[in-house]
């Protein structure tokens, strides 16, 4: 079991080509720990622009009687990878890990892998 | 107030870019409205209302070391009332229900409240660089804002 900080340090350090990482609450849109990021990629906007992309997905899954749940969302940029994990359980949910990578440097397939396996550890 | 209309501009702005925004209100910290976009209410008691919280604030932070006033939040079961300060005589407050991305208003609240802050203090320090010129005899005559309740102007802008 890891921590908020460990968690996105983790995320930072053991995933290649990892920019900027954040847990951020979709029940206000604010972030509860960011890591990285720079002048160019402010974590706490891409928190709250995140949060309407995960609940206007949700809201999407309502209409169409969709009874699922979202395990994670990608949005590629020509340079860049944007992944939304959603916490599962554990006082977890209303909450998401938020990932931007360098599209030239990851490895998708293996940050994703990566990325499930920092969220199954986290305990918020 | 000649920064009236400017600013009124800002609010509709930022109802326009925020989601589940109810209202909005430019006031002075002493309680009286500059511009509003708020409907349902009476804008003089909320303002009155924000003076007296931001009071308490700024006495709060003070208190524990913490510097200036820069934002209050709060937060009901049906929604969200929220206070920014806007350069060092006004204040921006917002109503949001409760599914507002108070994340995106924050972000939204700040930077409106530094465009407001310019408009707000340019206009009050005009008169005291180049005193006003007489005004035309067809204008009415400028009165000094008081505390007591205006009738409720319906095009939103209070001077």
């Amino acid at each position: 079991m890891t921590n908020t900080e460990t968690a996105l340090k983790d995320a930072m350090s053991s995933i290649e080509g990892a920019l900027g990482a954040a847990l951020v609450d979709y029940g206000s849109g604010m972030a509860l720990g960011t890591l990285g990021g720079s002048q160019s990629l402010d974590l706490n906007v891409a928190a709250a622009g995140n949060t309407d992309v995960v609940r206007a997905k949700l809201r999407t899954m309502e209409m169409l009687n969709i009874q699922d749940s979202i395990e994670d969302i990608l949005i590629t940029l020509s340079g860049q990878y944007h992944l939304i994990r959603l916490l599962t359980g554990r006082g977890g949910s209303g909450l998401f890990l938020y990932l931007v990578l360098d599209a030239r440097r990851a490895n998708l397939a293996m940050a994703r892998h990566q990325l499930k396996r920092i969220e199954a550890e986290l305990e918020v | 107030m000649t920064a009236a209309p400017e600013v009124l501009t800002e609010l509709q702005g930022l109802r326009a870019r925020v989601p589940h925004l109810t209202g909005a209100m430019v006031a002075s910290t002493d309680g009286l409205v500059i511009a509003h976009l708020v409907t349902g209410m009476e804008p003089d008691g909320v303002a009155a209302l924000t003076a007296a919280a931001l009071g308490v604030g700024a006495r709060l932070t003070d208190a524990v070391g913490h510097g200036g006033f820069r934002e209050l939040l709060v937060s009901g079961e049906r929604g969200y009332v929220a206070t920014y300060a806007a350069g060092s005589s006004c204040v921006l407050t917002l109503l949001a229900s409760a599914d507002a991305n108070v994340g995106r208003l924050n972000l939204e609240a700040r930077r409106a409240g530094a465009r407001i802050a310019p408009l707000i203090d340019g206009a009050l320090e005009r008169p005291r660089q180049a005193p006003v010129p007489p005004p035309p005899r067809t204008s009415p005559p400028r009165i000094p804002p008081s505390r007591t309740p205006r009738p409720d102007n319906q095009s939103g802008v209070t001077s």
